[in-house]
Protein backbone atom coordinates (compact mmCIF):
# COMPACT_ATOMS: atom_id res chain seq x y z
CA UNK A 1 0.00 0.00 0.00
CA UNK A 2 3.01 2.33 0.27
CA UNK A 3 4.42 1.96 -3.22
CA UNK A 4 4.96 5.55 -4.24
CA UNK A 5 8.04 7.56 -3.50
CA UNK A 6 5.90 10.38 -2.16
CA UNK A 7 4.19 8.06 0.34
CA UNK A 8 7.23 8.54 2.54
CA UNK A 9 8.81 11.73 1.22
CA UNK A 10 6.54 14.72 1.75
CA UNK A 11 9.14 16.98 0.13
CA UNK A 12 12.71 16.72 -1.13
CA UNK A 13 15.55 16.88 1.35
CA UNK A 14 17.67 19.29 -0.68
CA UNK A 15 17.04 22.33 -2.81
CA UNK A 16 19.85 23.07 -5.23
CA UNK A 17 19.40 26.77 -5.74
CA UNK A 18 20.78 29.02 -8.42
CA UNK A 19 20.20 32.57 -7.18
CA UNK A 20 21.87 33.97 -10.27
CA UNK A 21 23.29 32.61 -13.49
CA UNK A 22 25.81 35.46 -13.51
CA UNK A 23 29.40 34.35 -13.22
CA UNK A 24 32.82 35.91 -13.58
CA UNK A 25 34.11 32.73 -15.26
CA UNK A 26 33.31 31.07 -18.57
CA UNK A 27 34.01 27.37 -18.13
CA UNK A 28 33.98 24.84 -20.96
CA UNK A 29 31.60 22.40 -19.27
CA UNK A 30 29.18 24.87 -17.66
CA UNK A 31 25.54 23.86 -17.85
CA UNK A 32 24.28 27.36 -17.16
CA UNK A 33 26.72 29.91 -18.59
CA UNK A 34 24.54 30.73 -21.55
CA UNK A 35 21.35 31.09 -19.49
CA UNK A 36 19.72 34.42 -18.73
CA UNK A 37 16.80 34.60 -16.33
CA UNK A 38 15.36 37.44 -14.25
CA UNK A 39 16.54 37.30 -10.64
CA UNK A 40 14.37 37.66 -7.57
CA UNK A 41 14.65 40.46 -5.03
CA UNK A 42 15.87 39.57 -1.56
CA UNK A 43 12.32 39.81 -0.17
CA UNK A 44 11.06 37.15 -2.59
CA UNK A 45 14.06 34.95 -1.86
CA UNK A 46 13.11 35.15 1.82
CA UNK A 47 9.54 34.17 0.97
CA UNK A 48 10.92 31.07 -0.73
CA UNK A 49 12.95 30.24 2.35
CA UNK A 50 9.75 30.49 4.40
CA UNK A 51 8.17 27.93 2.06
CA UNK A 52 11.15 25.59 2.43
CA UNK A 53 10.92 25.88 6.21
CA UNK A 54 7.18 25.18 6.13
CA UNK A 55 7.80 22.12 3.95
CA UNK A 56 10.56 20.96 6.30
CA UNK A 57 13.18 20.82 3.54
CA UNK A 58 16.39 20.75 5.57
CA UNK A 59 19.18 21.44 3.06
CA UNK A 60 19.90 24.28 0.66
CA UNK A 61 22.91 24.20 -1.61
CA UNK A 62 23.59 27.40 -3.53
CA UNK A 63 25.17 26.90 -6.92
CA UNK A 64 25.19 28.97 -9.99
CA UNK A 65 26.42 31.00 -11.63
CA UNK A 66 28.78 32.12 -8.93
CA UNK A 67 26.79 32.48 -5.68
CA UNK A 68 29.08 35.20 -4.31
CA UNK A 69 28.08 37.48 -7.20
CA UNK A 70 24.85 38.13 -5.29
CA UNK A 71 25.73 40.67 -2.65
CA UNK A 72 22.77 39.62 -0.53
CA UNK A 73 24.00 36.00 -0.33
CA UNK A 74 25.07 36.49 3.30
CA UNK A 75 21.74 38.03 4.31
CA UNK A 76 19.85 35.24 2.53
CA UNK A 77 21.95 32.51 4.14
CA UNK A 78 21.65 34.08 7.59
CA UNK A 79 17.87 34.21 7.17
CA UNK A 80 17.78 30.51 6.25
CA UNK A 81 20.18 29.30 8.91
CA UNK A 82 18.36 31.29 11.63
CA UNK A 83 15.35 29.09 10.83
CA UNK A 84 17.34 25.90 11.17
CA UNK A 85 18.14 25.18 7.53
CA UNK A 86 21.50 23.66 6.63
CA UNK A 87 23.12 25.87 4.03
CA UNK A 88 26.08 25.12 1.80
CA UNK A 89 27.31 26.37 -1.55
CA UNK A 90 29.60 25.70 -4.48
CA UNK A 91 31.90 28.43 -5.68
CA UNK A 92 34.75 28.93 -8.11
CA UNK A 93 36.59 30.54 -5.21
CA UNK A 94 37.68 33.66 -7.07
CA UNK A 95 35.71 36.09 -4.89
CA UNK A 96 36.36 34.25 -1.67
CA UNK A 97 38.85 36.26 0.35
CA UNK A 98 39.28 36.31 4.13
CA UNK A 99 36.50 38.84 4.61
CA UNK A 100 34.02 36.84 2.48
CA UNK A 101 34.99 33.65 4.34
CA UNK A 102 34.32 35.32 7.67
CA UNK A 103 30.93 36.54 6.45
CA UNK A 104 30.06 33.06 5.18
CA UNK A 105 30.91 31.64 8.58
CA UNK A 106 28.88 34.29 10.39
CA UNK A 107 25.88 33.76 8.15
CA UNK A 108 25.83 30.13 9.22
CA UNK A 109 27.13 28.21 6.20
CA UNK A 110 27.74 24.57 7.15
CA UNK A 111 30.23 23.97 4.35
CA UNK A 112 31.59 25.58 1.22
CA UNK A 113 32.62 23.66 -1.88
CA UNK A 114 35.31 24.90 -4.22
CA UNK A 115 35.42 23.69 -7.82
CA UNK A 116 38.81 22.45 -8.96
CA UNK A 117 39.04 20.43 -12.14
CA UNK A 118 42.72 19.64 -12.30
CA UNK A 119 45.62 19.54 -9.88
CA UNK A 120 47.67 21.03 -12.70
CA UNK A 121 47.16 24.82 -12.39
CA UNK A 122 47.61 25.50 -16.12
CA UNK A 123 45.06 22.85 -17.07
CA UNK A 124 42.51 24.10 -14.53
CA UNK A 125 42.97 27.70 -15.72
CA UNK A 126 42.61 26.66 -19.33
CA UNK A 127 39.46 24.61 -18.63
CA UNK A 128 37.95 27.51 -16.74
CA UNK A 129 39.09 30.04 -19.33
CA UNK A 130 40.52 32.16 -16.55
CA UNK A 131 44.24 32.65 -15.92
CA UNK A 132 45.07 32.58 -12.22
CA UNK A 133 41.84 30.79 -11.27
CA UNK A 134 43.63 27.76 -9.79
CA UNK A 135 45.62 29.95 -7.41
CA UNK A 136 42.43 31.73 -6.38
CA UNK A 137 40.62 28.43 -5.82
CA UNK A 138 43.31 27.02 -3.53
CA UNK A 139 43.64 30.39 -1.78
CA UNK A 140 39.89 30.17 -1.11
CA UNK A 141 40.36 26.73 0.44
CA UNK A 142 43.07 28.22 2.64
CA UNK A 143 41.00 31.18 3.89
CA UNK A 144 38.05 28.90 4.58
CA UNK A 145 40.35 26.74 6.64
CA UNK A 146 41.65 29.82 8.47
CA UNK A 147 38.18 30.88 9.54
CA UNK A 148 37.23 27.31 10.46
CA UNK A 149 34.61 26.58 7.81
CA UNK A 150 34.19 23.03 6.54
CA UNK A 151 35.50 22.71 3.00
CA UNK A 152 34.59 20.38 0.20
CA UNK A 153 36.04 20.14 -3.30
CA UNK A 154 34.09 19.50 -6.47
CA UNK A 155 35.61 18.18 -9.66
CA UNK A 156 33.67 17.42 -12.79
CA UNK A 157 35.20 14.32 -14.32
CA UNK A 158 36.01 14.82 -17.99
CA UNK A 159 38.72 14.01 -20.51
CA UNK A 160 41.11 16.47 -18.85
CA UNK A 161 41.20 14.75 -15.48
CA UNK A 162 39.81 11.21 -15.53
CA UNK A 163 43.24 9.63 -15.60
CA UNK A 164 44.56 11.98 -12.93
CA UNK A 165 41.88 11.97 -10.26
CA UNK A 166 44.40 10.62 -7.71
CA UNK A 167 46.16 13.97 -8.00
CA UNK A 168 42.91 15.76 -7.24
CA UNK A 169 42.56 13.65 -4.09
CA UNK A 170 46.12 14.50 -3.08
CA UNK A 171 45.39 18.17 -3.61
CA UNK A 172 42.33 17.84 -1.36
CA UNK A 173 44.50 16.24 1.31
CA UNK A 174 47.02 19.06 1.11
CA UNK A 175 44.27 21.57 1.83
CA UNK A 176 42.61 19.37 4.45
CA UNK A 177 39.34 19.23 2.58
CA UNK A 178 36.68 17.09 4.28
CA UNK A 179 35.04 15.65 1.19
CA UNK A 180 35.70 15.42 -2.54
CA UNK A 181 32.83 15.18 -4.99
CA UNK A 182 33.77 13.61 -8.29
CA UNK A 183 30.84 14.76 -10.38
CA UNK A 184 29.86 12.88 -13.46
CA UNK A 185 29.89 14.86 -16.65
CA UNK A 186 26.49 16.19 -17.70
CA UNK A 187 25.59 16.79 -21.32
CA UNK A 188 23.79 20.07 -20.62
CA UNK A 189 24.46 23.64 -21.73
CA UNK A 190 28.09 24.01 -22.75
CA UNK A 191 28.65 20.47 -21.55
CA UNK A 192 26.42 19.36 -24.42
CA UNK A 193 28.10 21.62 -26.98
CA UNK A 194 31.58 20.50 -25.90
CA UNK A 195 30.60 16.91 -25.34
CA UNK A 196 32.82 15.50 -28.09
CA UNK A 197 35.89 17.10 -26.54
CA UNK A 198 35.09 16.55 -22.87
CA UNK A 199 32.95 13.49 -22.32
CA UNK A 200 34.44 10.00 -21.91
CA UNK A 201 33.36 6.95 -23.85
CA UNK A 202 31.23 4.41 -21.94
CA UNK A 203 34.27 2.08 -21.71
CA UNK A 204 36.33 4.90 -20.22
CA UNK A 205 33.60 5.66 -17.71
CA UNK A 206 33.64 2.05 -16.64
CA UNK A 207 37.43 2.04 -16.22
CA UNK A 208 37.26 5.28 -14.27
CA UNK A 209 34.52 4.11 -11.91
CA UNK A 210 36.05 0.68 -11.26
CA UNK A 211 39.21 2.43 -10.16
CA UNK A 212 37.41 5.23 -8.29
CA UNK A 213 35.27 2.72 -6.35
CA UNK A 214 38.39 0.76 -5.44
CA UNK A 215 40.13 3.92 -4.23
CA UNK A 216 37.05 5.02 -2.30
CA UNK A 217 36.89 1.70 -0.46
CA UNK A 218 40.55 1.92 0.50
CA UNK A 219 40.54 5.59 1.48
CA UNK A 220 39.88 6.43 5.09
CA UNK A 221 41.35 9.91 5.51
CA UNK A 222 39.06 11.61 2.98
CA UNK A 223 35.40 11.19 2.06
CA UNK A 224 34.98 10.58 -1.66
CA UNK A 225 31.54 10.90 -3.20
CA UNK A 226 30.21 10.24 -6.65
CA UNK A 227 26.53 10.17 -7.10
CA UNK A 228 26.02 8.37 -10.39
CA UNK A 229 23.42 5.58 -10.60
CA UNK A 230 25.02 4.09 -13.71
CA UNK A 231 27.67 2.52 -11.44
CA UNK A 232 25.09 0.31 -9.71
CA UNK A 233 26.34 -2.75 -11.57
CA UNK A 234 29.94 -2.38 -10.36
CA UNK A 235 31.50 -4.16 -7.38
CA UNK A 236 31.83 -1.97 -4.31
CA UNK A 237 28.73 0.09 -5.02
CA UNK A 238 26.54 0.64 -1.96
CA UNK A 239 22.91 0.46 -2.95
CA UNK A 240 20.70 2.93 -1.19
CA UNK A 241 17.79 1.12 0.44
CA UNK A 242 15.53 4.15 0.17
CA UNK A 243 16.13 5.56 -3.28
CA UNK A 244 17.20 3.85 -6.49
CA UNK A 245 18.46 5.55 -9.62
CA UNK A 246 18.83 9.30 -10.01
CA UNK A 247 17.96 11.29 -6.91
CA UNK A 248 16.68 14.29 -8.91
CA UNK A 249 12.99 14.93 -8.45
CA UNK A 250 13.11 12.56 -5.47
CA UNK A 251 15.61 13.70 -2.87
CA UNK A 252 16.31 17.02 -4.51
CA UNK A 253 14.78 19.71 -6.67
CA UNK A 254 16.42 22.59 -8.46
CA UNK A 255 15.44 26.24 -8.10
CA UNK A 256 16.21 28.70 -10.85
CA UNK A 257 16.85 32.44 -10.25
CA UNK A 258 13.21 33.35 -11.00
CA UNK A 259 11.72 30.77 -8.64
CA UNK A 260 11.04 28.15 -11.32
CA UNK A 261 11.49 24.59 -10.15
CA UNK A 262 13.07 21.91 -12.31
CA UNK A 263 13.84 18.30 -11.32
CA UNK A 264 17.55 19.09 -11.46
CA UNK A 265 19.83 21.73 -12.91
CA UNK A 266 20.44 19.63 -15.98
CA UNK A 267 16.85 18.97 -17.02
CA UNK A 268 15.33 22.07 -18.61
CA UNK A 269 11.72 21.20 -17.77
CA UNK A 270 9.95 23.59 -15.43
CA UNK A 271 7.54 21.81 -13.13
CA UNK A 272 6.17 24.96 -11.52
CA UNK A 273 7.14 28.20 -9.83
CA UNK A 274 7.64 28.05 -6.11
CA UNK A 275 6.26 31.55 -5.55
CA UNK A 276 3.20 31.22 -7.76
CA UNK A 277 2.21 27.57 -7.55
CA UNK A 278 1.30 25.34 -4.64
CA UNK A 279 4.38 23.36 -3.60
CA UNK A 280 2.49 20.21 -2.63
CA UNK A 281 0.64 20.21 -5.94
CA UNK A 282 3.97 20.29 -7.78
CA UNK A 283 5.63 17.73 -5.51
CA UNK A 284 2.87 15.16 -5.55
CA UNK A 285 1.28 15.69 -8.95
CA UNK A 286 3.80 17.01 -11.45
CA UNK A 287 3.67 14.61 -14.42
CA UNK A 288 7.37 15.20 -15.10
CA UNK A 289 8.41 14.40 -11.53
CA UNK A 290 6.19 11.34 -11.43
CA UNK A 291 7.59 10.07 -14.72
CA UNK A 292 11.09 10.44 -13.33
CA UNK A 293 10.13 8.59 -10.15
CA UNK A 294 8.42 5.78 -12.06
CA UNK A 295 10.71 5.13 -14.97
CA UNK A 296 10.09 2.21 -17.27
CA UNK A 297 13.02 0.28 -18.65
CA UNK A 298 13.75 1.09 -22.28
CA UNK A 299 16.27 -0.23 -24.81
CA UNK A 300 19.02 -2.40 -23.33
CA UNK A 301 17.80 -1.69 -19.77
CA UNK A 302 14.93 -4.11 -20.47
CA UNK A 303 17.25 -7.08 -20.12
CA UNK A 304 19.61 -5.66 -17.54
CA UNK A 305 19.93 -7.29 -14.12
CA UNK A 306 20.98 -3.97 -12.59
CA UNK A 307 17.83 -2.08 -13.50
CA UNK A 308 16.30 -2.09 -10.04
CA UNK A 309 19.22 -0.21 -8.52
CA UNK A 310 20.27 1.72 -11.62
CA UNK A 311 16.89 2.70 -13.05
CA UNK A 312 18.51 3.41 -16.40
CA UNK A 313 21.21 5.65 -14.93
CA UNK A 314 21.23 9.43 -15.01
CA UNK A 315 17.84 10.63 -16.23
CA UNK A 316 19.22 14.05 -17.19
CA UNK A 317 21.76 12.53 -19.54
CA UNK A 318 19.24 10.19 -21.14
CA UNK A 319 16.87 13.10 -21.65
CA UNK A 320 19.57 15.41 -23.05
CA UNK A 321 20.73 12.91 -25.61
CA UNK A 322 17.51 11.05 -26.55
CA UNK A 323 14.67 13.29 -25.33
CA UNK A 324 13.30 10.29 -23.40
CA UNK A 325 13.67 9.70 -19.65
CA UNK A 326 13.37 5.95 -20.14
CA UNK A 327 16.25 5.40 -22.50
CA UNK A 328 19.52 4.04 -21.08
CA UNK A 329 22.08 6.52 -19.82
CA UNK A 330 24.47 7.26 -22.71
CA UNK A 331 27.37 6.65 -20.31
CA UNK A 332 26.29 3.05 -19.76
CA UNK A 333 28.89 0.51 -20.90
CA UNK A 334 26.67 -2.55 -20.77
CA UNK B 1 22.64 7.20 37.41
CA UNK B 2 19.51 5.08 37.18
CA UNK B 3 18.70 4.27 33.54
CA UNK B 4 15.05 5.23 33.95
CA UNK B 5 15.79 8.74 35.19
CA UNK B 6 18.23 9.57 32.38
CA UNK B 7 17.10 11.93 29.65
CA UNK B 8 17.89 10.78 26.09
CA UNK B 9 19.00 13.49 23.71
CA UNK B 10 19.28 13.20 19.93
CA UNK B 11 22.67 13.91 18.34
CA UNK B 12 22.26 17.47 17.04
CA UNK B 13 24.39 16.72 13.95
CA UNK B 14 21.67 14.43 12.66
CA UNK B 15 19.18 16.10 10.36
CA UNK B 16 15.76 14.51 10.57
CA UNK B 17 12.18 14.92 9.47
CA UNK B 18 8.99 13.49 10.85
CA UNK B 19 6.83 12.46 7.91
CA UNK B 20 3.43 13.24 9.38
CA UNK B 21 1.38 12.28 6.34
CA UNK B 22 2.97 8.83 6.29
CA UNK B 23 2.65 8.53 10.05
CA UNK B 24 -1.10 9.14 9.87
CA UNK B 25 -1.50 6.52 7.14
CA UNK B 26 0.60 4.00 9.07
CA UNK B 27 -1.50 4.58 12.19
CA UNK B 28 -4.65 3.89 10.19
CA UNK B 29 -3.09 0.74 8.71
CA UNK B 30 -2.15 -0.38 12.23
CA UNK B 31 -5.72 0.08 13.42
CA UNK B 32 -6.82 -2.13 10.55
CA UNK B 33 -4.47 -4.85 11.74
CA UNK B 34 -1.83 -4.52 9.02
CA UNK B 35 1.85 -5.15 9.64
CA UNK B 36 3.62 -1.80 9.71
CA UNK B 37 6.96 -2.61 11.35
CA UNK B 38 8.86 -2.04 8.11
CA UNK B 39 7.20 1.28 7.36
CA UNK B 40 9.34 4.36 7.97
CA UNK B 41 7.79 7.51 9.39
CA UNK B 42 10.89 9.48 10.37
CA UNK B 43 13.79 10.17 8.03
CA UNK B 44 17.29 10.72 9.34
CA UNK B 45 20.29 12.01 7.44
CA UNK B 46 23.43 10.90 9.24
CA UNK B 47 26.68 12.12 7.68
CA UNK B 48 25.07 12.22 4.26
CA UNK B 49 23.44 8.78 4.53
CA UNK B 50 19.70 8.36 4.81
CA UNK B 51 17.95 6.15 7.32
CA UNK B 52 14.35 5.69 8.37
CA UNK B 53 12.70 4.83 11.66
CA UNK B 54 9.42 3.00 11.92
CA UNK B 55 6.36 4.21 13.78
CA UNK B 56 7.49 3.24 17.29
CA UNK B 57 11.13 4.15 16.70
CA UNK B 58 10.08 7.44 15.15
CA UNK B 59 7.83 8.31 18.07
CA UNK B 60 10.61 7.57 20.54
CA UNK B 61 13.05 9.61 18.47
CA UNK B 62 10.72 12.62 18.47
CA UNK B 63 10.53 12.49 22.26
CA UNK B 64 14.31 12.42 22.76
CA UNK B 65 14.83 16.16 23.18
CA UNK B 66 16.66 15.87 26.48
CA UNK B 67 13.70 17.04 28.58
CA UNK B 68 12.01 13.67 29.15
CA UNK B 69 13.33 10.74 31.16
CA UNK B 70 13.37 7.17 29.84
CA UNK B 71 10.64 6.51 32.37
CA UNK B 72 8.42 9.27 30.97
CA UNK B 73 9.04 8.23 27.36
CA UNK B 74 8.16 4.62 28.11
CA UNK B 75 4.99 5.69 29.93
CA UNK B 76 3.96 7.92 27.03
CA UNK B 77 4.42 5.11 24.51
CA UNK B 78 2.52 2.64 26.68
CA UNK B 79 -0.31 5.13 26.77
CA UNK B 80 -0.15 5.82 23.01
CA UNK B 81 -0.30 2.12 22.04
CA UNK B 82 -2.48 0.98 24.97
CA UNK B 83 -0.02 -1.66 26.13
CA UNK B 84 1.55 -2.26 29.51
CA UNK B 85 4.90 -0.73 30.38
CA UNK B 86 6.37 -4.16 31.04
CA UNK B 87 5.69 -5.21 27.49
CA UNK B 88 7.54 -2.18 26.13
CA UNK B 89 10.46 -1.78 28.48
CA UNK B 90 12.90 -4.24 26.97
CA UNK B 91 12.19 -3.12 23.37
CA UNK B 92 12.64 0.51 24.30
CA UNK B 93 15.88 -0.27 26.08
CA UNK B 94 17.18 -2.22 23.10
CA UNK B 95 16.33 0.68 20.81
CA UNK B 96 18.08 3.21 23.04
CA UNK B 97 21.14 0.94 23.34
CA UNK B 98 21.38 0.65 19.58
CA UNK B 99 21.02 4.39 19.01
CA UNK B 100 23.60 5.12 21.69
CA UNK B 101 26.01 2.64 20.14
CA UNK B 102 25.63 4.31 16.77
CA UNK B 103 26.31 7.70 18.37
CA UNK B 104 22.87 8.98 17.45
CA UNK B 105 21.85 9.58 21.03
CA UNK B 106 23.36 10.47 24.39
CA UNK B 107 21.96 10.86 27.87
CA UNK B 108 21.83 14.13 29.75
S1 LIG C 1 21.54 -1.18 -19.18
FE1 LIG C 1 20.26 0.37 -18.20
S2 LIG C 1 19.83 -0.44 -16.14
FE2 LIG C 1 21.57 -1.60 -16.96
S3 LIG C 1 23.39 -0.56 -16.19
FE3 LIG C 1 22.94 0.31 -18.24
S4 LIG C 1 21.64 2.12 -17.85
FE4 LIG C 1 21.66 0.85 -15.96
Amino acid sequence: MFDNFTDLFSAPLTINWTLSFRCNFSCSHCYSRDEQVAELETADVKKIIDILVAKKIPFINFGGGEPLIREDLFVIAAYATAQGLNVSMNSNGSLLDESAATRLLKSGFKSVGISIDSADPALHDDFRNMPGSFEKAVAALRVLQNVGLKRTMSSVISRINFQHFHELLDLARRYEVAQVYLHNFKCSGRGFKNREDLDLTPAEWKTFYVEALRVKQQTHDLAISFDDPVISSLPGYDTDPLVNGSSCGKLSLNLRPNGDLTPCGFIPLTVGNILHDDFDEIWYNSPVLNQMRNKRAGGKCLDCGSYEACQGGCTARSYAVTGDFNQPDPHCWK
Amino acid sequence: MDYFTQRPLRNSDIVWRREQRKEERVLRALEEGEAVDEQGTVLLVVSGTMHQLNLVGGMIWCLCDGTRTVDEITAQLADEFSVSRDELESDVREFFDELQQRGWLSYV
